[in-house]
């Protein structure tokens, strides 16, 4: 893993105010100094390591640690400049949190930060894959127009994409452990993975709205 | 977003909706999609010669989506393949007068178009080899 090579220097940065090791990116948790950042990595922002694998609960307890360090309110009494200073603290540590309490997102920043290929890069499907999207909709647009066929025939969709929901999430968690270099194969792998959940998720929302 | 005239007439009155047989010698398949809005376009074609002869598309998203494979069936019948390939996206952008943040439904249907008419060749180049074949047996 590359990264944990690159890593040490920044982590062991310390805090121009109380000269104490920085966790975060965003303000130093021991003296509450806001950091002046243009950080767009939410790992840094965190001060957790880069991997896809998130402990859900360090997560939140960091997340509720570092609100309380940056929330503007605690910066009302102060200056204009301290005050805004806090504002955008806040909210790239909400943009950060967003990106890593989510599966997908995650994936997604990781694939980019990787040197991996974008979205725009790796668009399109396999024609077996797009072919199965058409039959999906097939059944949504009967079922739409108030399904004459086969009455279970949304059941059996919903359970199809279910399971191929799983699969590609399983998928993401093994193409992304350990964290691919640039150029590994497994990152245009993980982007297929994501298009493909975005047709499944699609699908999944559009079933959810007919049996609401 | 307002659709213009175009858009909306291709949308209420979709030509050449439907399907060819996949298994035809004679018949290119090709399936695009969209990942960021789940758009996916079915366009097919039936080839004499070098000739489109017939073309047919399923398309399950916008109405700029539909539209633009509409447009393409029927700009592409009657023409070579060759010239069917030449069909840029621009030209159906201006056509349906879309807008900006339609464009990709245009991009996807010249796709659509290029990967009929690859799917197609592939399976004339098939067909050529197995000839050959049976020539040297």
């Amino acid at each position: 893993m590359e990264i944990d090579v690159a890593e040490p220097e920044r982590s062991q940065a310390a805090c121009e105010r109380c000269g104490r090791p920085l966790e975060s990116t965003v303000a130093c948790l021991e003296c509450g100094a806001l950091l002046r950042t243009d950080e767009e990595d939410p790992f840094r922002a965190f001060g957790i390591e880069r991997a896809f694998e998130v402990d859900a609960k360090l997560l939140r307890k960091k997340l509720l640690k570092l609100q309380r360090a940056t929330h503007p309110d605690f910066f009302a009494t102060q200056g204009e400049a301290e005050r805004e200073a806090a504002e955008r603290a806040t909210s790239s540590l909400n943009a950060a949190f967003e990106i890593l309490s989510d599966d997908l997102r995650r994936a997604d920043w990781l694939v980019s930060a990787q040197g991996g290929p974008s979205r725009d890069d790796e668009r399109q499907m396999p024609q077996a894959f797009l072919m199965e999207v058409m039959e999906w909709n097939e059944v949504l647009e009967e079922a739409r127009d108030g399904g004459t066929g086969d009455p279970n025939a949304l059941a059996t969709l919903t359970s199809d994409l279910d399971a191929a929901r799983t699969t590609e999430l399983a998928g993401l968690e093994r193409d992304l452990t350990p964290l691919p270099a640039a150029g590994d194969e497994r990152l245009r792998t993980v982007r297929r993975r994501l298009n493909a959940l975005r047709y499944i998720d699609r699908a999944l929302g559009e079933i959810g709205t007919l049996t609401r | 977003m307002a659709y213009s005239d175009k858009v909306l007439d291709h949308y209420n009155n979709p030509r050449n909706v439907g399907s060819l047989d996949k298994g035809s010698d004679k018949v290119g398949t090709g399936v695009v999609g969209a990942p960021e809005c789940g758009d996916v376009m079915k366009l097919q074609i039936e080839v004499e010669g070098d000739t489109i002869v017939d073309a047919k598309f399923k398309t399950f998203g916008c109405g700029s989506a539909i539209a633009s494979s509409s447009l393409a069936t029927e700009w592409i019948k009657g023409k070579t393949i060759d010239e069917a390939l030449a069909i840029n996206n621009t030209q159906i952008v201006a056509e349906l007068a879309l807008p900006p943040v339609k464009i990709h439904c245009s991009v996807l249907a010249e796709d659509a178009i290029k990967a009929a008419v690859s799917d197609f060749k592939a399976k004339r180049a098939e067909e050529a080899s197995k000839h050959t074949e049976g020539a040297q047996q």
